[in-house]
């Protein structure tokens, strides 16, 4: 019986979460439940009412303006410390390297999200200890 | 990683392996090595001595495998008998095998075993001269010579990073301002869970620097940190 690992995803393009939801679907390793909100008052509603979440992925740019480096710290100051992955379309920008500093765990490329490295993730995240 | 100087080529990958920063960025750089040279899969191993038990899980310290994969291979087969260990230790020179390469013999084909096609290991050494092997699995019929080297060079500088950022004993480097802080929390005897609230990060981030402080104070446990850390007067 494996047990059922609970994501969050918040990104404002509704296209994301149909897609993601598919990849998941893909990952044979672990039964996983995608719970998707578009921004981030809705997601830091989501974690307030007692939801499990075992890891959250966070788009990067949220409308209208705020980035991970306003989203992450508001997540952490909720009091959230499972992990965060940003994930974004494109990870050229330089502040992307301070990613730490905001509290984020990792960072992925939108096209670099596929049932394998979901899996790492998950293993590196979520299953391993 | 300013280490480095330009007389380090590192090619197309340079600026993907300057950023790279920890294991899942690493992670999307061998991935995506595997991915463009047209295998499915890659595995980072640590070789040790030949003739030490060994198991094919505990030895991949990074890997995109299917989850489960290795577990199940050591269930069944014994990693040291395979000819491809074997040959690891007696050569550092990249090698192709193909599972129906008849030498492979029965009980001994690695790549049969875990139910591919072809497998490239490229042996890569950190710079104090730890061995490891960068290996690259897939379906594929076999991979072209210029290919092959480019392979090679990629999966050597690559691995050169990832062992200087994430592997390397990092014993006797100073703490970073983060790592002296979580240090004096931890002495302070809070839970890595409560200090991952009042820096605002993430358990496993707590967990991670926690480990690279052991690695860099040359300790075991948290006592012995705190202790050695007070001793050296890095926190009072």
């Amino acid at each position: 019986m494996t047990q059922t690992i609970h994501i969050l995803l918040v990104d404002d393009d509704p296209a994301e979460n149909v897609i993601l939801r598919a990849l998941m679907k893909k990952v044979t390793s672990a039964t996983i439940e995608l719970h998707y909100r578009e921004t981030i008052d809705e997601a830091l509603a989501f974690l307030l009412g007692g939801n499990a979440v075992h890891m959250v992925l966070m788009d990067n740019r949220l409308q209208p303006q705020a980035d991970f480096r306003e989203t992450v710290p508001a997540m952490r100051k909720q009091g959230f410390i499972g992990p965060i992955g940003v994930i974004s379309s494109s990870l050229a920008d330089p502040y992307f390297q301070k990613f730490e500093e905001y509290g984020a765990d990792f960072r992925l490329d939108k096209s670099e999200l596929d049932p394998t490295a979901i899996e790492f993730i998950l293993r590196e995240y979520v299953t391993k200890g | 990683m300013a280490t480095l100087l330009k007389n380090h080529r590192r090619y197309d990958i340079c600026s993907d392996l300057e950023k790279a920063l920890n294991r899942v960025d690493f992670f999307r750089i061998f991935h995506n090595m595997s991915l463009r040279f047209g295998f499915d899969h890659f595995g980072i191993l640590q070789l040790g001595n030949e003739n030490d038990a060994c198991m094919l899980s505990n030895r991949l310290t990074l890997h995109d495998l299917p989850s489960g994969l290795a577990e199940e291979y050591d269930k069944r087969h014994r990693f040291g008998d395979s000819v491809v260990y074997k040959s690891l230790h007696a050569s550092g020179i990249s090698s192709v095998w193909r599972a129906d390469d008849l030498h492979l013999g029965n009980g001994s084909n690695l790549l049969a075993q875990l139910g591919f096609e072809l497998l490239l290991c490229v042996p890569v050494n950190g710079i104090n001269g730890a061995r490891y092997a960068v290996l690259f699995l897939g379906d594929g019929d076999d991979i072209e010579r210029q290919e092959h080297f480019e392979l090679c060079y990629d999966a050597i500088a690559a691995f050169d990073y990832f062992y200087r950022l994430v592997l390397s004993n990092k014993a006797g480097l100073g703490l970073t301002p983060r790592e002296t802080e979580i240090l004096r929390w931890i002495s302070h005897g809070k839970t890595a869970s409560e200090i991952a609230l009042i820096v605002s990060v993430s358990e496993h981030t707590i967990n991670s620097h926690t480990a690279t402080i052991l690695k860099k104070l040359d300790v075991v446990n948290r006592t012995q940190m705190v202790a050695k850390a007070i001793r050296e007067q890095i926190i009072q």
